[in-house]
C-alpha cells in the first residue's frame, strides 16, 4: 500500500501538466465543472514546504484519529481552504459515510451517508475520478450541509488502496474559487498519506471486532465450571491465537449410570466461521453423547451432521467415556492427536490406528477402543496448537508434552504444566485447547463430609460402589449395601434443619471380613413416620447384619455393619 | 444430565412409563408428577417399567405407592415390570413390599 497506486487512476507524477486534471469529468447536466487551467506557479521552496507538510513521515506515527485530525488541519492550511472532509466507503451498504471533517464538522456529527453514484462525493467514488465544482449553487449536490455552509467551490478525489476504493477526500471554499492542478496534486499527496493509514486502521478494527465476537462465542460455549465429582476431577484451558480465533473446543459432562464423557475437537480453519462451526459441532457431539451412543457412533453421527450442512467443514475430534465405577475407558478418535495417560510409571501415549477426520469422506465410520484408567491416572486431550512447532516432528513434540506433564499430581497441574512448558513466550499462531480428567484412587477408609442436599446421594452411591469394588465385595452384596447406605444418608438429608445449610458425615472402614459404615448428622432423630420411612429403615435392616441408631442432643449417629466374603 | 429419565409410551388404553437411570429422594417426586400428569383419563392401566433402572430406594417405592393411590381414585390400575434380578426388585424385596404390588418379569406379561 503506497502513494503511487492512488495516482494510477489520475496522475502518476506531480508535474505541472497534471494529466489527471484532464480526466476530470463534466457532470452530464450542468457544466460547472471546470477543467482548470494551470494555476499560478508557486515558488519551488513554497511548493516543497507544502508537499512536506502533507507527506511528513511523522504523520505515520499517529493513530488513525490523530492522523486524520492533523492531516485535515494541514490540508486546510496548505490549500487555504475552508472545509475538508473524508468520507469512507461502506461496502455493505454501498454508501459513503462521513468520517472526519474540518469546517463542516456537522457532516461527521450527523453521520452523513451518501449513496455511491449520487451527488458530488458519490460520483467521485463511483467513477473514481477527481471532480471540481466551481459553483455549488448550480451543481448536483446531494448533501445539504455543503449548501447550508455556504460553500461555493469544491474539489474532491477518490481514496484508493491497491485498486480498492476506500473513500473520498474533498475540500471546499466559501468564496468562489478555481482549484488548479497544484491544488489537486497537493490533495493527492494528502490522500496518499491518509489512505493506507485509514485502510490499515479499518482492517485492524474489523479484525478486532471479529476477534472479540469469536472470543465471546468461544467463552460462551466452553464449560465454565470445572467439575469435581466424587472420584473424577477435570481441568481445562483454552488459549486463543494472538491474531485469530480458531475452532478448538473441549467438553465434558456426566452421563447416565455413573459414566462420564469428555471430548475435544478442532475445526479446520480459522476466524469467525471456524468458531461458529466449532459451536455447532460441540453441540452436536454433546447432544448425541447424551443419547448414550458409544464414542465411535457419536463421532459418526457428528460426521453425518456435518455432511448434512450446506457448507464444507472438516474437524478432528476425540471422545471418551469413563465408567467411574471401574475406570474402564471407551474411546474413539476422528483423526485427532493421540491422548496421553499420566501417572503410574511415567505415563503413556494412547496411540490409536489412523482414522479419518469428521466431514472428510462419505460413509466414514470409526472404531471404539477399550482402555482403562488406574487410580490417580489422568487422561489428557489436547489440540495441535500445543504441540505443532515448525521444524519439530509431531511425535517428538508429543513425547515432550508427555515428559513435561508426567509428574502432574492432578488434572489441574497437568494443564498448568502443559501450558507453562509447551507454549513459547511469544505470539500464538494457533489456538490451543487442553482438557484433563483424573480418576481418583479409592482410599482404604472413606471419610466424607457432605452437604445435606438430595443431589449428593448419587455421588455417595458412586463412591461407595467404588470403595466396595476396591474391597472385592461381590456385585449382589454391593448392591444391597449401597442401597442401605444411601437410605440412611437420605434420612440424614431429609431431617436436616432447613433452611440452614448443613452437612453430614459418612465413614466406611473394613475390619477383617466386617464392613462398618457410620452416618452422623446434626439433625434430631425422628421416629420413622408413615409407610415410606418405615420402609427405608426396613430396607436398611434387611440389607445389613447390624444397625444401631443413636440419637443424641447434637445429632444422630447410625452405625451399620455387614460381613462379606473374600 | 438428569439422574433418572422417563419415556412414556401410550398403547390404546395402556400407558407404559419406562424408567432408566436412578430414582432416589432427589427426583422421585418429579417422576411421580410427570407420570400422573401424562396419564390420560381413558387409560385403564399404567405400567411402570423398572427393569432397566439402575437404582431404586424407599423414596422410589413411595413414589409407586402414591402413584397407585392417585390412579386408584381414577379407577386406574398400576402394574410394575421388574425384570429378573434387577436393582428395583432388590429394593422391593428388602422393603418387604414385593408381594403387595402387581409385578411382572417382562413387559409382555404386564400387558397380557
Amino acid at each position: 500500500m503506497s502513494g503511487p497506486t492512488l495516482h494510477d487512476q489520475h496522475t502518476s507524477q506531480l508535474s505541472p501538466e497534471i494529466p489527471g486534471m484532464g480526466m476530470m469529468r463534466l457532470p452530464p447536466r450542468t457544466g460547472q465543472v471546470v477543467v482548470a487551467p494551470a494555476a499560478t506557479e508557486l515558488a519551488p521552496t513554497d511548493q516543497i514546504r507544502a508537499l512536506y507538510r502533507l507527506s511528513d513521515p511523522a504523520l505515520s506515527e499517529l493513530d488513525l484519529e490523530d492522523l486524520l485530525d492533523e492531516l485535515l488541519v494541514r490540508i486546510q492550511e496548505v490549500l487555504e481552504v475552508d472545509t475538508v472532509a473524508i468520507l469512507l466507503y461502506d461496502a455493505d451498504t454501498n454508501e459513503l459515510l462521513a468520517r472526519a471533517a474540518k469546517g463542516i464538522e456537522e457532516e461527521v456529527e450527523q453521520g452523513v451517508r451518501v449513496p455511491l453514484g449520487r451527488g458530488f462525493a458519490g460520483r467521485i467514488a463511483a467513477e473514481r475520478v477527481a471532480i471540481f465544482i466551481a459553483d455549488v449553487d448550480h451543481a448536483d449536490i446531494m448533501n445539504p450541509i455543503l449548501r447550508e455552509k455556504g460553500i461555493s467551490s469544491l474539489l474532491g478525489l477518490p481514496l484508493i488502496v491497491e485498486g480498492e476504493l476506500i473513500g473520498v477526500l474533498h475540500v471546499g471554499s466559501l468564496k468562489p474559487r478555481t482549484f488548479g492542478p497544484r491544488d489537486l496534486a497537493l490533495l493527492q499527496v494528502a490522500a496518499a498519506r491518509a489512505a493506507p493509514g485509514i485502510e490499515r486502521a479499518r482492517l485492524y478494527s474489523a479484525l478486532e471486532q471479529e476477534h472479540s465476537v469469536a472470543m465471546m462465542l468461544q467463552r460462551s460455549l466452553l464449560p465454565q465450571q470445572m467439575v469435581n465429582l466424587a472420584g473424577v476431577s477435570v481441568a481445562a484451558r483454552y488459549m486463543p491465537a494472538t491474531f485469530e480465533v480458531g475452532g478448538d473446543w473441549y467438553d465434558f459432562f456426566p452421563l447416565p449410570n455413573g459414566r462420564f464423557g469428555m471430548a475435544i475437537g478442532d475445526v479446520v480453519g480459522h476466524g469467525l466461521r471456524a468458531a461458529a462451526l466449532m459451536g455447532q459441532l460441540r453441540t452436536a457431539l454433546h447432544s448425541y453423547a447424551l443419547e448414550d451412543h458409544s464414542p465411535a457412533r457419536t463421532l459418526q453421527l457428528v460426521d453425518r451432521y456435518i455432511r448434512s450442512m450446506s457448507q464444507d467443514a472438516m474437524a478432528t475430534a476425540a471422545y471418551v467415556v469413563l465408567d467411574t465405577d471401574t475406570g474402564a475407558l471407551q474411546l474413539a478418535s476422528a483423526g485427532h492427536l493421540p491422548a496421553l495417560v499420566l501417572g503410574g510409571n511415567g505415563g503413556r501415549i494412547l496411540e490409536l490406528p489412523p482414522s479419518p477426520p469428521l466431514g472428510a469422506f462419505p460413509y466414514a465410520s470409526w472404531t471404539d477402543h477399550e482402555s482403562s484408567l488406574g487410580g490417580e491416572e489422568t487422561l489428557v486431550f489436547y489440540t495441535d496448537g500445543l504441540v505443532e512447532r515448525p521444524g519439530t516432528q509431531l511425535m517428538t513434540s508429543i513425547g515432550r508434552l508427555l515428559a513435561v506433564t508426567a509428574a502432574a499430581a492432578s488434572a489441574e497441574e497437568a494443564c498448568r504444566l502443559a501450558i507453562d512448558q509447551m507454549i513459547p513466550f511469544a505470539r500464538l499462531r494457533d489456538d490451543i485447547a487442553i482438557v484433563a480428567l483424573q480418576y481418583g484412587t479409592v482410599p482404604e477408609e472413606l471419610n466424607l463430609c457432605l452437604p445435606t442436599e438430595p443431589v449428593v446421594l448419587a455421588d455417595v452411591r458412586r463412591v461407595v460402589r467404588r470403595w466396595l469394588r476396591a474391597q472385592a465385595v461381590a456385585e449382589q452384596d454391593s448392591r444391597e449395601i449401597v442401597l442401605a447406605v444411601s437410605e440412611v444418608c437420605a434420612n440424614a438429608i431429609e431431617h436436616a434443619y432447613p433452611p440452614v445449610p448443613a452437612e453430614f458425615d459418612l465413614t466406611a472402614r473394613r475390619t477383617g471380613d466386617r464392613l462398618e459404615f457410620v452416618v452422623r448428622d446434626t439433625g434430631a432423630w425422628r421416629e420413622p413416620r408413615g409407610d415410606n420411612r418405615g420402609r427405608g429403615l426396613k430396607v436398611v435392616r434387611a440389607a445389613m447384619d447390624e444397625v444401631e441408631v443413636s440419637p443424641s442432643d447434637s445429632g444422630t449417629e447410625v452405625v451399620m455393619r455387614r460381613r462379606v466374603g473374600g | 444430565m438428569t439422574l433418572g429419565d422417563l419415556q412414556l409410551e401410550l398403547q390404546d388404553s395402556v400407558l407404559i412409563a419406562h424408567l432408566t437411570g436412578e430414582v432416589d429422594l432427589s427426583n422421585a417426586r418429579g417422576i411421580e408428577d410427570a407420570i400422573a400428569v401424562a396419564t390420560p383419563n381413558h387409560t385403564v392401566t399404567v405400567i411402570v417399567d423398572l427393569s432397566q433402572l439402575r437404582y431404586l430406594d424407599s423414596a422410589g417405592i413411595q413414589l409407586l405407592y402414591r402413584l397407585r393411590e392417585q390412579l386408584h381414585v381414577r379407577g386406574q390400575d398400576l402394574r410394575l415390570v421388574l425384570g429378573p434380578d434387577s436393582p428395583a426388585s432388590d429394593a422391593l424385596r428388602l422393603a418387604g413390599v414385593i408381594d403387595q404390588l402387581r409385578t411382572s418379569d417382562t413387559l409382555q406379561d404386564a400387558l397380557g
